[in-house]
Formats: structure tokens, C-alpha cells, sequence
């Protein structure tokens, strides 16, 4: 065996407690890694196959031409079709069989009269297709509806609904439709739903009726197989009988499309936030097993210095620690894979618990999944381990007959460097994220100075570390005598290492402060923006997040607004159209009604005159687009694209958005019709409790959506916010747990090295419990100053990317102070923690052996 | 007889300005091949300095040095360790041993750091000398002092290296244990012609070398052939009173 490998093979086994905390940071980190991995591997293949296996009797799709990019509908919004094409395509050439399909929004209320779904994930409906090889569902209990009313809902939804055969509930789409479930669905063969959405499906005519405009004669899309021809030959026979602005796709095609929307938009989105927060922890141990690996060549000095002076190249000694830090990674990074698979599950469970159930089915593991966490860890050990390989590769051979291991890194012409190169960085990433946070503002120029702040804090450390132990650790030796007073000197005598500890605890608690500000800033804008722009007493919603959710019935606004107890109710609808190439939101009401409701600000032109051709845009807006009061917007709906004058401006920022029509300007292009919200204004002498009783006793009939007070309705707009805070800090949870375990390696380690000095402390009186007591104390030291350096940069840089993305300028900025103080003192105590198992091993020290062993 | 190894003029000078020490002030000495060489002196007198650039651990601030026919001044550090691990063998005064590697690893170390096979015949005479042969897979950390620099002696001398250099290898060790390790490095000057160089302050194991170099502030102040403790003894005396003298004045 080579000379090297077999050194740095014996000295792994030998040093192999004082590495366990580095095996144990590279494990959890590339056990994220691999279980993010798996976790979107096996969600997208069973996406793929799921959708395959259901469409698979399609052989082509035909759909109108015409697509709008809506920011919450995946795949777009779709002009819809005219029935009678349906029959046209039946006889066609090669056609066996052509079915018409309707879909839209359609929101089930459970057994419980709660809504199911609607956080995330579509909440759809649609028409039950006849011909079971043109239906992606299949019955599993039950019948296919056939008289009005009758339903059959997919069995994920029927699970989460508590609803079975025979039930009766409501369907929101959003007018309320009163369904009885007459059958169990599976998506294809047995899965449960399409992912994680719900789908209803009634008969044609139920379909057409609640969930097409017209209520009659249009379908979404038409579905075809054919027995003689390939799907490409259909598609192409088809395409000769199609009307202008209507297209055909085979089926496969079709089948790719609904799979990219999905995977594409969602599953891609939901990896890469994973895979940032593996990359945190990840980087958290990489200052980890920097460290460690820094300690432990610092104390084989003497070997390697021996190792130069028997013979051994500058090359045979880096090899030598090199090799044994890509051993470490490589094994570590093993169980790191086997470990990722229990975090995939431990995953799904978490987003379960959080009201987002995953689909399920076979894991799927590529080769890339395996490979990059096994390259990744490998390389973020042999990455941590480079500098302290190439310092022991500099160990003069002499290093073997002195006393070594002076850290100089705090002081002498290196500490210069040090701190002229920290000051330089720091002082251009400081500007960079200030101006890039209030001028422009530039997301891109904040990154770029976050990252150099990031950079300058770690090169300026060590600097930082005497100084904050000098300061944080000022109160100890008068509250704790002598074992202050050692603990304040031991955590200041090796400044770098104290500081590379820290770094990795004030990255993690960075990035939690850094979250927690700018969750906080968007739960004041959302506030701000409810409490500046809702002048109204009490709010309807059916509260929903990303495609989930059908909205409230247009019909309720009228219904409220003629109830004694009120005075105004505006039903806010939502509309969509291209606007200057990019999907829109359009505001639908009565712009005055909604004026008397909600502050609009100052309104230059006129909110009464916009007719079926004047637009409302706000103020922010308009400058962005460069118009003014009277400029001519084009707008491509649907259906048509119509010419457009501004009439009216507002202030931007509130509950309105950027853009409204009135209704009758939207009524001709309008797809399924749906308010987001009644605003209503009680009339004088009535309480908010009356008016809350009254609406609700209204709204019952409309599918009991929510009615809300100001507050509630404030509260409630921000409530996604705190969901995600607490994903968020579950999995930044494992980054500060990566930091943590540093902090005691750290420590351990120094025990180790200091067992002399602990002998001789014990030998003079010192008892054990006092030992126990500077180990900790140097411990809660080390961690105050990680966690005061990640507060301060965390709420630094969460100021400045709350502000930079901010481009409209109407954000709030909100520093949560008991959160912070939370975050404060857990650090510390943490602290505690992480010195125990140190502190229990320099407190067992045999004191004889301690003060004569070497 | 040609030199193993020599230094001209050698100067070594540690720090600068005020906290300057010139540890060698320009001394000449040559070690004789095949001999057996002791280097005494009062501490601090330079004779670890002297012997660690004599074998390229250090650099000489000026003078030269030279091992056998090459001269050390103008190698890198590439070839001083090359050097190192094919023509010098090394014993210090302590921690000689690496603590992860048995007995027999520690002894095969030079050889194994350059590719080299052992010669098995003299390593097992070598070994049999040492007397170790039942402790080979054996740790450092289970040996006594005594028998933990003769496997350090083993070593220098496994890869028949032109010089072995040791500083004080017997300045931890009782006097029988030391009297096995100069033994030792007798027994190979005398049977394989081995030229050896010890640094010492004991008169009994200068006693064992063929040469006593003294030295005294860094310079080459006397020499003596055949030595016996007495008379390393006496001449240290000499020395004494002379330096005695020379600080009273
Ligand atoms: N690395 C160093 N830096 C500064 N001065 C040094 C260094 N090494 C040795 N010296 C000085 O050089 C002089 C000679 O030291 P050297 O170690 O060679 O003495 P020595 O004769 O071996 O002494 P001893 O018998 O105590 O081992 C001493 O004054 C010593 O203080
Ligand atoms: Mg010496």
C-alpha cells in the first residue's frame, strides 16, 4: 500500500471520535440533499406516468388556439370551443369516437362544510366523459351522473372530504351547486386524484351550465381516438375541418403539455426551494468541517513536521490530508444517501402536516440523484479540507522539535491582510446592498453585496471574535469568578477557530433572521395594504391560494347589498388579459361602488365614466407603461383583443390591484365567472356583529363563503405567510443543527487539546463541576457571538431584500422584535447544549494521567 | 578520507534586529565517512542548529554546506526532501515516531514514503539488533522511552542512509537504556561502515563516538580523537573556565 494512503488511512481510524461531528455534518447535508432529490424525482416520474397512464386512450386533443397566461392557472386560460364541433369531428375521417370535455373551477365542501383543497394545489371541475377511453378518470365505486345534480368526485377528494356515495354536499363554482355524489373516481388506473387536486365531475349539461360563459353550446376542448389511424395522422386528417383559432395536438403531445405544466411550474419551484435550503446546510457544514479539519491538522503539526523531516514531499502530506477528508466525504456522503431517503419521507410527512398532501407511489431514484449528493459531499469535505491540507503540506520539518500551534490569525502582518481584505469587501458589499436596496431598487446588485457582506464577515471573523468575546463575555467573570473569566480567555485565544465556529451558526441564524424579517414585512404590507385601501366594514372571501379555489359567487354581491343591514357591497371579480405581452389581472366592479368601499387614493379622471371601453390602472403602473390619462391600451382577452383608454388613475398598492373594467366591459370576454372578494359597508347604527350575522345567513346559500371583519380579513390575506415561515424554519432547523454539532465538535476538540491545562486545573482544585462550567460557558460564548453576527447581518440583509423586491415602492418594512428576541436567546441556549457532551468529557478527565500524558 | 558530510563558513542567524541570535558564527567542520562523530557544547551553543542544516532540515543563512559531493545551499525544497529521505537518516530527542503506525511501519517509513522495497535481509539484521522483533505490530504508545528511540534508530539506519544525524537521541533515557541505543549506532558504524553524527552533553555517550567536536557560541572551539568520559570530561572542564574566565574579563 502507498505510504500516504496508509498514513492517512491509520490516522482516520485513530482520530476517528474527534471526526464524528464532520462525518455527522456531511451525513445530514447530503442526506437533504438525496432526500430532495428523491422526494422531486419520484414526484415528477409519477406525475409522468400517472398522466400517461390516464390519457393514454387519447389519440389527439383538440382546443381553441387562443391562450392567455394567467399567473395562477397552469397551462393558461383557453378560449372555449363551440359544441357543434364536437359532432363535426365525429364523423370525420378516422375518427372512432370524439367526446366534448368541460373544465373549469369547482370548489367541493366537505361533510364537515368545509371547503377541501384550494391551498395550493387546482381545485377542479368538469364534465364526466361518456366514452371510458377518452376519460383519464375511471369509476371505482359508483356510476357515471347522469341526471342533474348527480356527481362523481375523485377518490383523493372524496377521502379528504369525508364524502361517499349517496352524500349530498355543495359544489362552488362559485355559484353554489347542490351535487349528489353518485360515484368514486380514480385518476388512470388507481391513483387517487391528478397529484394532489380535486376533480368533480358532472353531467354535460350541469358542466356547461355552471362552469362554461354562455351556459350552454361551449365545451373547453374535444377529445379523440381513432382505431385505424396513428395519433399523428388524426391530428393531422382533423386539422383540415378546424376553424381559424382552433388547433389540434396528438395525444402524447397533449399528455406532455399537462405533465410540464405541472412539473414544470410547480414541482420545479418546489425542488429549488428545497435545494436552497439543502445549499444552506450544506454551506453551514462546510465552515464545520473546515474547521474541524483546521483543528485537527493544527494538532498533528508535529506528525506532519516529522513526516517532512523523515522524507515526505509537500505533495505526500497534502495528499495525505487530503485523502483522508475525500475518505471522510465519501463514506459520509454514503450514509448521507442512505439517510436521504428516510428525509423524502420525513418531507413528505412535513408538507402532509401542513395541510399539502404530496401523491404518492413508488420512489424513483435517477443516477444524478445518487451521484450529485455523493460528488457534493465528497467535494464540500475535500473543498473544507483544502487550505488545512495545503497549511500541513507547509509545516516545516523543524514544526516537529517546537512548541507549535499558535494562531496567529488575529494578529501580525497576516492578520493585516486579513482585515485590509474583510474592511475592502465589506465596505463594497455594504453600499452595493444599501444602494440596491432603495435605488432602483436591484435585486441583483442587493444579491451581489449580500454575498460580499456574507464573504466580508467571514475573512473579518477572527478580528470580530476577540472583540465580541471581550464584549459579550464582559459580565462572566464578575457573575462567575474564575470559570468566567477562563471561559471568556478560552474562547478568545483562538480567534479564528472561535470565529470559523461562529460562522457557521451565524449563517444558519442569517438566513432565519433574514426569513423571519422579510416574512414579517410582507405580513405588514398585506396589512398595510388591507388597512390603507379596505374602507368597508366586513369581507366575503372563500379563502384559497395558488390554483386552488373558485371564488365567490357574482350573485352575492347583490344579494348583501339589498339586505336592511348594509349599505354599500361591491363584489370584486377577477379578470385576465395580456397586457403589453404579459398575463394581467383585471379588477371587475362597479368602479364607484368599489370607490365608496375601498380607498382608492387620489383618482385622476373619472371612475364613473369608463363604460365598456375605459380602463383604471394604477398610478405606479401607468408609469411603469408610460400612459396617461386618455393613452389607448390594447387588451388581448380570450376571445378578442379590444382597444382600451385609460380614464381613470389611482394610487396603486391596494386591495383593487393594478387594473379595473367594469362589469359590463368584461361580460363579453369573461371565461368562468367568479368575484375574490365583496367588500360591504354596513349602513349607520348597525354593528359589525349584526351585519356579520345577517351576511352570513345570506351567505349560506352561496356556498358559505367567509365573512370577515376588517381585522380577520387582514389577518387572513397573511396567514400563507406564516405556513411558510414555519416550513421555512423546519427546514432551516437542520442548518442551525449542523451549526451546533460544529460548536461541540469545536469544543471537544479544544478539550482534547488542552487535557494538559485541564489536568493542571484539576490538580491545583479546581472540581469538576467547574470544569463542566468553562466548557459551557466558552460554549454559550461562542454561540452569543454566531447568533448576535447572524442577527445582525440576517435583519441587515432582510431589510434590504424586503426593500429590493419592492419594486413598486408600496411595501412595508417590519422588525419583528419578539420573534428576533426569540431567535436572541435560543442561540445561547443552544449554546449550552452543544457544550454538554465537551464539558461531560473534560470533566471525566483522569487528572494524573491528564498532567503526565502527552 | 573524504568527508560524508561538511559545513564552510556556516552562519545561521535567527530573527532580525534587535531579537537577532547568530546560533553559528561561521564554523568549518567536517564529519568523516564511516565514523562515528559526538557534538558537545553548552546549551544554546549551536549544536542542533549545526546538525539540522547539516542535514537540509534548515538552511544556513550563509557559509555552505555540503552532503557527500552535494551541496545543500543551492537545492529546493523539493530535492532537500528527496534528500532527506534517501541520504539521511534522523534521530531526535523525542517524539520520533508517528503515533497512528506500528513498530514496523514507523521503521519502513523513509523507504515507504519513496516507493522503495525494503532490503529484507538487513531490515530483519536490523531488526534483530533492535531486539524489538516480538513488539513489530506494536504502537509507539506501548513502548518505553529506551525502546521507542531504538525503533527510532532502526529507522534512520533501514534505508543505509549516507549520514545519521542525532540530536540527543539518549538525553530522555536511564543510562542502560541509553547505553543500548549508542550501542546500536556503534555497532553499525563498526560493522557497515555507517557514518553517524550525535549531538550529546553526556561524556559517558560521547565516549562511544571516534570524534568530539565541541562547540561554544557557535563556533568550532576544540577536537578531540578516541575520546573516554574522562577525557571529554576534563577537556569540558577546560572549557568551562576557560569561557569562566573570558565572562569574568
Ligand atoms: N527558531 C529559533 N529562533 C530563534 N532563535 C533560535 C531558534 N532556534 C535556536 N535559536 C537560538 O540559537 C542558539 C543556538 O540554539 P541551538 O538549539 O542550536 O542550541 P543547542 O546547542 O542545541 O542547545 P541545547 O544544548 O540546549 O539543545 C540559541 O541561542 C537559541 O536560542
Ligand atoms: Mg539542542
Amino acid at each position: 500500500m502507498n505510504a500516504s494512503v496508509r498514513i492517512g488511512a491509520r490516522s482516520l481510524l485513530a482520530h476517528r471520535r474527534r471526526l464524528f461531528g464532520t462525518v455527522l455534518s456531511i451525513v445530514l447535508g447530503v442526506a437533504f440533499l438525496t432526500g430532495t432529490m428523491v422526494l422531486g424525482d419520484t414526484l415528477r416520474a409519477n406525475f409522468d406516468t400517472l398522466f400517461a397512464d390516464a390519457n393514454a386512450g387519447t389519440d389527439a386533443v383538440v382546443r381553441s388556439a387562443r391562450v392567455l397566461d394567467a399567473p395562477d392557472v397552469p397551462g393558461g386560460i383557453r378560449a372555449p370551443l363551440d359544441e357543434s364541433l364536437t359532432e363535426r369531428l365525429r364523423t370525420a375521417p378516422g375518427v372512432s369516437a370524439a367526446e366534448p370535455s368541460v373544465q373549469g373551477a369547482g370548489q367541493l365542501i366537505g361533510a364537515d362544510g368545509k371547503p377541501v383543497g384550494g391551498q395550493g394545489p387546482p381545485t377542479l371541475a368538469g364534465n364526466w366523459i361518456d366514452d371510458p377511453k377518452l376519460n383519464p378518470y375511471r369509476l371505482a365505486e359508483g356510476r357515471a351522473p347522469a341526471a342533474p345534480g348527480e356527481a362523481v368526485v375523485n377518490r383523493g377528494a372524496a377521502k379528504a372530504g369525508g364524502l361517499e356515495v349517496g352524500d349530498s354536499t355543495v359544489l362552488r363554482t362559485p355559484d353554489p351547486v347542490r351535487i349528489t355524489v353518485v360515484g368514486i373516481a380514480t385518476f388512470g388506473a388507481d391513483a387517487d386524484g391528478m397529484g394532489p387536486s380535486t376533480f368533480t365531475a358532472l353531467t354535460l349539461a350541469d358542466a356547461q351550465a355552471h362552469l362554461t360563459p354562455k351556459g350552454s353550446g361551449q365545451v373547453s376542448t374535444v377529445r379523440l381516438r381513432s382505431d385505424s389511424l396513428s395519433q399523428r395522422q388524426l391530428v393531422d386528417e382533423v386539422q383540415k375541418l378546424l376553424p381559424d383559432g382552433v388547433e389540434a395536438l396528438t395525444g402524447a403531445d397533449a399528455t406532455a403539455q399537462s405533465t410540464a405544466d405541472v412539473s414544470g411550474r410547480f414541482l420545479s419551484l418546489f425542488t429549488t426551494l428545497l435545494l436552497v435550503f439543502a445549499g444552506v446546510a450544506l454551506l453551514v457544514a462546510t465552515f464545520t468541517i473546515h474547521n474541524t479539519f483546521a483543528i485537527v491538522t493544527a494538532q498533528r503539526t508535529r506528525e506532519n513536521a516529522l513526516l517532512r523531516a523523515l522524507g515526505a514531499s509537500r505533495r505526500q502530506v497534502l495528499g495525505t490530508t487530503l485523502g483522508e477528508a475525500l475518505a471522510i466525504g465519501v463514506l459520509a456522503s454514503a450514509l448521507g444517501l442512505l439517510g436521504g431517503f428516510g428525509v423524502a419521507a420525513g418531507l413528505k410527512a412535513l408538507f402532509a402536516a401542513i395541510g399539502f398532501t404530496l401523491p404518492t407511489g413508488g420512489t424513483v431514484v435517477h443516477a444524478a440523484t445518487v451521484l450529485l449528493p455523493l460528488l457534493t459531499g465528497t467535494l464540500v469535505a475535500a473543498a473544507s479540507a483544502l487550505v488545512p491540507a495545503l497549511r500541513a503540506a507547509r509545516t516545516a520539518p523543524l514544526a516537529a522539535l517546537r512548541d507549535t500551534a499558535v494562531d496567529a490569525s488575529a494578529q501580525g502582518r497576516s492578520a493585516a491582510v486579513r482585515k485590509a481584505v474583510g474592511a475592502l469587501v465589506l465596505l463594497g458589499g455594504l453600499p452595493a446592498v444599501v444602494v440596491g436596496a432603495t435605488r432602483g431598487p436591484s435585486l441583483a446588485l442587493t444579491v451581489g453585496g449580500a454575498l460580499a457582506l456574507l464573504a466580508g464577515t467571514v475573512v473579518l471573523g477572527p478580528v470580530a471574535a476577540v472583540l465580541a468575546v471581550r464584549v459579550l463575555g464582559a459580565p462572566l467573570p464578575r457573575l462567575r469568578g474564575v470559570t468566567g473569566a477562563l471561559a471568556r480567555r478560552n474562547a478568545a485565544r483562538n480567534p479564528g477557530r472561535t470565529a470559523a465556529t461562529a460562522t457557521a451558526l451565524m449563517v444558519g441564524v442569517a438566513v432565519v433572521t433574514l426569513f423571519t424579517v422579510f416574512g414579517a414585512s410582507v405580513k405588514a404590507t398585506l396589512d398595510d395594504t388591507v388597512s390603507r385601501s379596505f374602507a368597508g366594514d366586513l369581507a366575503v372571501t372563500a379563502p384559497a391560494t395558488g390554483a386552488g379555489g373558485s371564488g365567490v359567487s357574482p350573485k352575492l354581491a347583490p344579494a348583501v347589498a339589498a339586505l336592511p343591514e348594509v349599505g354599500t357591497a361591491v363584489g370584486l371579480g377577477r379578470g385576465a388579459a395580456r397586457i403589453d405581452g404579459h398575463g394581467a389581472r383585471l379588477g371587475v366592479a362597479d368602479p364607484v361602488a368599489l370607490a365608496r368601499v375601498t380607498d382608492l387614493g387620489r383618482v385622476d379622471g373619472s371612475l364613473a365614466d369608463l363604460g365598456t371601453d375605459g380602463l383604471a390602472v394604477s398610478r405606479p403602473e401607468a408609469e411603469a407603461h408610460g400612459w396617461r390619462l386618455g393613452s389607448t391600451v390594447q387588451l388581448q382577452f380570450t376571445d378578442t383583443t379590444a382597444a382600451f383608454t385609460v380614464r381613470a388613475l389611482y394610487a396603486g398598492g391596494g386591495v383593487a390591484g393594478d387594473y379595473l373594467i367594469s362589469r359590463p366591459a368584461w361580460e363579453p370576454h369573461r371565461v368562468q365567472d367568479a368575484d375574490t372578494l365583496v367588500v360591504v359597508a354596513l349602513r349607520p347604527g348597525v354593528t359589525v356583529d349584526q351585519g356579520k350575522a345577517a351576511i352570513g345567513r345570506i351567505a349560506a346559500a352561496y356556498g358559505s363563503p367567509q365573512v370577515q371583519t376588517r381585522a380577520e380579513y387582514a389577518e387572513s390575506s397573511a396567514s400563507g405567510v406564516d405556513t411558510m415561515l414555519s416550513v421555512v424554519y423546519a427546514l432551516l432547523a437542520l442548518a442551525v443543527l449542523i451549526a451546533l454539532l460544529g460548536i461541540a465538535n469545536t469544543l471537544t476538540l479544544a478539550v482534547h487539546e488542552r487535557t494538559r491545562e485541564l489536568g493542571l486545573l484539576r490538580a491545583v482544585g479546581q472540581t469538576r463541576a467547574q470544569l463542566r462550567a468553562v466548557v459551557r460557558w466558552e460554549s454559550v460564548l461562542v454561540a452569543a457571538f454566531g447568533t448576535t453576527g447572524g442577527l445582525l447581518l440576517g435583519a441587515l440583509l432582510g431589510w434590504a431584500l424586503t426593500r429590493a423586491s419592492d419594486g413598486a415602492g408600496t411595501g412595508s418594512f417590519a422588525l419583528p422584535l419578539g420573534r428576533l428576541a426569540v431567535v436572541a436567546l435560543v442561540g445561547p441556549a443552544a449554546g449550552v447544549l452543544a457544550g454538554l457532551r465537551p464539558a461531560a468529557r473534560a470533566a471525566k478527565l483522569d487528572v494524573l494521567r491528564a498532567v503526565a500524558g502527552g | 578520507m573524504t568527508a560524508a558530510a561538511r559545513v564552510e563558513e556556516a552562519v545561521k542567524e535567527y530573527g532580525a534586529g534587535e531579537t537577532r541570535v547568530r546560533a553559528l558564527d561561521g564554523v568549518s567542520v567536517e564529519f568523516a565517512a564511516a565514523r562515528f562523530t559526538a557534538v558537545m557544547g553548552p546549551s544554546g551553543s549551536g549544536k542542533s542548529t549545526l546538525v539540522h542544516c547539516a542535514a537540509g532540515l534548515d538552511t544556513l543563512s550563509g557559509g555552505r554546506a555540503w552532503l557527500g559531493e552535494t551541496e545543500l545551499s543551492g537545492l529546493g525544497d523539493r530535492e532537500l526532501t528527496l534528500l532527506r529521505r534517501e541520504r539521511i537518516g534522523f534521530v531526535f530527542q523525542a517524539f520520533n515516531l508517528l503515533p497512528t503506525l506500528t513498530v514496523r511501519e514507523n521503521i519502513t517509513l523513509p523507504l515507504d514514503l519513496g516507493g522503495a522495497a525494503p532490503d529484507r535481509e538487513w531490515l530483519d539484521a536490523l531488526i534483530d539488533v533492535v531486539g524489538l522483533g516480538d513488539r513489530l505490530q506494536h504502537r509507539p504508545s506501548q513502548l518505553s522511552g529506551g525502546q521507542q528511540q531504538r525503533v527510532a534508530v532502526a529507522r534512520a539506519l533501514a534505508g543505509r542512509p549516507a549520514v545519521v544525524f542525532a540530536d540527543e537521541p539518549t538525553g530522555n533515557l536511564d543510562s542502560r537504556s541509553g547505553g543500548e541505543v549508542l550501542g546500536l549506532l556503534r555497532s553499525a558504524v563498526d560493522t557497515v561502515r555507517q557514518s553517524v553524527v550525535m549531538v550529546t552533553h553526556d561524556p559517558a555517550a560521547a565516549a562511544y563516538a571516534d570524534t568530539v567536536l565541541f562547540l561554544a557560541d557557535g563556533r568550532l572551539v576544540d577536537t578531540v580523537q578516541q575520546p573516554t568520559a574522562e577525557r571529554v570530561l576534563d577537556r569540558m572542564k577546560a572549557l568551562d573556565g576557560r569561557r569562566g574566565k573570558a565572562a569574568a574579563r
